[in-house]
């Protein structure tokens, strides 16, 4: 079997269970739920299908301008997302946790490292690289190359401006002109720029849904179970599906008929909601799924948006191959999370956070400190000033987003109890 | 037989190197002190990706910021966290003490996630008359040397709009020339450690070149110039019992290496940043457009650092070079405790020396040496391994 393939096997089998239980369950089955897992097995086929076939594969990240291999018509993969997407039923943490992987770098950044390492990834033909947000994105590449089966694989690397402007994104757009030229010669396509300007186009009308859906949010009480827009937003829009795709706006479709309906209702997806929280960060891997029912439980507490959920997206200009050029390049550099809040200086982060508290009516900021990202870390001081002013309570503390263990849940769990307690916020009676 | 002498020692006679090895003791030198008195500006530096020909141009003198003495990080607690690297910590602690009160202005360029917060927390609480920031690119083409040119084209208005100046080419054309013949002086001096018996410790090499951004550099260049002189004349050391080479980012004090070398080892060769011989291995061109030509060195000549995309198989060649022509038995790898880009680095360096059977020491330092008994140990072990080999 090809490397990698026996791990995606693993993952067909898996999310195809699911999906299988998923239908099983007939008129009472969760659409939302049925959606996404669908989509979760056509992108495993996808891939496998690809590897299997020697057809054109990219290892890309979030921030690579995924609209370009959509018009081109070349397949492509993150190679950390189905890791992170398995942690529940894989090994990986624990392999990580006896590798000699930095254990005070990213965990995604560790398991991205391992997984190529051990050939739990398939080997893709091209390697896009992304430079930023932070050192260790430029690092893993450096890790990757470094393993024989990936060595030899053509790479190119998008290099992101620091400022923001104009002579930035013309410099971004660029680059973006050098990736086509990289890859038409690589894979000898051409790009055709008015699948481009369709692509663009259908990706503007996702992006459109999605801050749609997140419109909804804003109501007073949250229609929608904590995170859920982050976690599913995210995941079709960057990892799953092309920029654009029917199946994407579908799922948000989904998501805004059912939260529509609870505003209309005045309902909350969490009873009695008391508390409501800005996750100043990426959701990471457990946070939805060990915390956020925790808190919604307990205090009520609940996490309406997270910087990985918000969506600041404008519309590609797609008067001509130059504003596209530069309208997917304000996307990749300006407006996905993480670049958008770590590449360069402070401004955009405190931005975020106020305009968010503003638009949902935001208690109180969570900010977890995730050991990757050092660059935040040392935005501390801007934020307390920020919180300050703003006058909405800080709660900061220090975390591995993708590693449950590096700090034990239910030691957080413990700091959060005491911070509620200085806040007076009690567990719901 | 004559009398045994240690390597290095001949050097305390030389008076160059006396007052190269003053100037560092101080985050302020007496040198840099003279130059203030007699009106001249000082603009510190952050790290090792600022092109201080365009300082030099502009009639100011560059200093690298170091926390040399010390002693704690508190007053950095409010703004970084036990996530960020010492060095910066270290560095914010010192200015917020008031450490750095002679400089005029500060610029730093995005070398490091740590490195471009410290600016910006710099900038935000501590006064100072100037502040620039440099972004520079993270691939090493002909185009991002372009784009750098362009910024540097900024850079230079900039100091000329702040300081009533004009960097004329022939000014700039001058610092280069300036700056380049004391890379080569260094690499003079770096040259004489190829031979069996090294006149000069790695410690005090070292120590020549964090001088080399404690005073003004034409100051810098005479003490160089007759310190190389005096080195000429000094007679043969005792043979090291091993002989190392050190590599990593950045180092700004000797006292490590004074430590490794302790133990009966001498650090002939280094890869390090901006106080290394990464700094002084080539020259700046001034064949073409100056600026272009100044940040095409900085882009593309000089050998590259880990945040530099895809540079790895040129860095390990660089480090495989360096053991080769100065005869090393072994490398110590230093990474502070929280760098991505020097433990990722470090973990792939491992593997390369895996691999060509180059003995190999990782050592995690934090800014300020501590724990220098176990570190000493582990060098202790490592030579003898090293010795036991060649046996
Ligand atoms: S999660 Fe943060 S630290 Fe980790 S790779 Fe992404 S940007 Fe870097
Ligand atoms: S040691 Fe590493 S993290 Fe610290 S300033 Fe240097 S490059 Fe940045």
């Amino acid at each position: 079997m090809k490397r990698g393939l026996e791990r995606w096997y693993r993952y067909k089998e898996v999310f195809s269970g699911a999906l299988s239980a998923e239908e099983a369950k007939g008129e009472q089955a969760n659409p939302v739920q049925l959606a996404f897992l669908k989509i979760v097995v056509d992108h495993v086929d996808r891939i496998i299908g690809c590897v299997e076939s020697g057809k054109p594969l990219a290892s890309i990240w979030y921030g690579n301008a995924p609209e370009i291999f959509a018009a081109l018509g070349i397949d492509w993969y993150c190679p950390v997302d189905m890791v992170l997407a398995s942690q529940a039923f894989t090994s990986d943490l624990a392999e990580v946790h006896t590798s000699s992987t930095p254990d005070d770098s990213c965990g995604l950044i560790q398991l991205a490292a391992q997984a190529v390492e051990k050939g739990y990834v398939p080997t893709p033909n091209s390697i896009i690289a992304m430079l930023e947000p932070c050192d260790a994105q430029t690092s893993v590449h450096d890790a990757w190359l470094s393993v024989d089966a990936w060595s030899d694989i053509p790479t190119f690397a998008l290099d992101y401006p620091y400022g923001s402007t104009q002579g930035d994104f013309k410099y971004f757009a660029d680059e973006l002109g050098r990736m086509i030229a990289f890859l038409e010669d690589l894979y000898g396509v051409k790009m055709d720029w008015d699948r481009l300007r369709e692509v663009c186009e259908t990706s503007n009308q996702m992006y459109a849904a999605w801050s749609d859906l997140n419109d909804l949010l804003c109501a007073v009480p949250c229609p929608l179970p904590p995170m859920i827009s982050a976690e599913l937003g995210w995941n079709v829009t960057q990892h799953l599906l092309p920029p654009g795709s029917p199946d994407a706006i579908n799922l948000f479709n989904l998501l805004s008929a059912g939260a529509r309906q609870a505003v209309e209702a005045g309902i909350g997806a969490v009873p009695h909601e008391q508390v409501r929280i800005l996750w100043a960060d990426l959701d990471g891997t457990w946070a939805a799924s060990m915390l956020a029912p925790w808190l919604a439980e307990k205090y009520g507490a609940v996490i309406v948006q997270t910087f990985q959920g918000h969506t600041p997206y404008l519309p590609i200009d797609t008067s001509s191959p130059e504003s596209m050029l530069l309208g997917v390049g304000r996307r990749s550099i300006s407006e996905v999370p993480m670049i958008r809040q770590a590449r360069g200086s402070v401004g955009v982060f405190i931005e975020d956070i106020k305009s968010m508290v503003n638009d949902y009516t935001i208690d109180m900021v969570f900010f977890p400190g995730h050991k990757g990202h050092k660059d935040q870390s040392a935005n501390i001081g801007f934020l307390r000033e920020t919180c300050h002013d703003i006058e909405v309570p800080l709660f900061a503390f220090t975390c591995d987003l993708f590693d449950p263990t590096w700090v034990p849940i239910d030691q957080l769990k413990r700091s959060i109890d005491e911070f509620f307690e200085t806040q007076e916020i009690r567990p719901l009676g | 037989m004559g009398k045994e002498i240690i390597v290095g020692e001949e050097l305390a006679d030389s008076a160059a190197y006396r007052r190269l090895e003053a100037s560092i003791q101080e985050p302020e030198s007496e040198e840099m002190r003279a130059w203030k008195d007699a009106g001249g500006k000082v603009i510190g530096c952050l790290y090792n990706n600022i092109p201080e020909e365009l300082i030099v141009a502009a009639g100011l003198t560059p200093y690298r910021i170091r926390a040399v003495g010390s002693t704690g990080a508190e007053l950095a607690d409010s703004r970084f966290s036990q996530i960020n690297c010492s060095l910066v910590r270290h560095l914010y602690d010192s200015a917020k003490r008031g450490r750095f009160d002679f400089i005029d202005g500060l610029v730093a360029a995005n070398d490091c996630d740590h490195m471009r917060k410290l600016y910006e927390n710099w900038k935000a609480t501590i006064d100072e008359p100037y502040f620039y920031f440099l972004g520079f690119p993270k691939k090493h083409g002909e185009p991002q040397a372009a784009r750098l040119a362009t910024m540097l084209g900024d850079f230079k208005k900039s100091l000329e709009g702040s300081f009533g100046v004009e960097v004329t080419d022939e000014k700039l054309r001058a610092a280069i020339d300036l700056l380049n013949e004391i890379r080569q002086l260094q690499r003079e001096l770096r040259d004489m450690c190829t031979s069996d018996d090294p006149p000069i410790s790695g410690a005090q090499m070292l120590t020549v070149a964090i001088a080399g951004d404690s005073m003004p550099k034409k100051v810098y260049r005479d003490l160089l110039r007759q310190l190389v002189i005096d080195v000429r004349c000094m007679g043969d050391a005792t043979r090291p019992r091993a002989r190392l080479v050190i590599y990593g980012g950045e180092i700004d004090s000797p006292e490590l290496l004074v430590a490794i070398e302790s133990q009966g080892a001498l650090v002939v060769a280094d890869s390090l940043g901006g106080f290394g011989s990464r700094n002084c291995a080539c020259d700046v061109s001034t064949t073409g457009d100056l600026l272009f030509d100044l940040a095409h060195w900085l882009v593309v000549d000089r050998p590259h650092e880990p945040r530099t995309f895809n540079t790895a198989p040129e860095r390990y060649a660089y480090v495989d070079g360096i053991c080769k022509e100065y005869g090393a038995d072994g490398v110590v790898q230093v990474h502070v405790s929280m760098c991505d880009l020097w433990s990722y680095d470090r973990l792939n360096f491992d593997r390369h020396a895996g691999m060509r059977n180059i003995p190999c020491l990782d050592l995690d330092i934090e800014y300020v040496l501590s724990g220098e008994g176990q570190l000493k140990t582990r060098v202790q072990a490592f030579v003898e391994t090293i010795t036991d080999k060649e046996r």
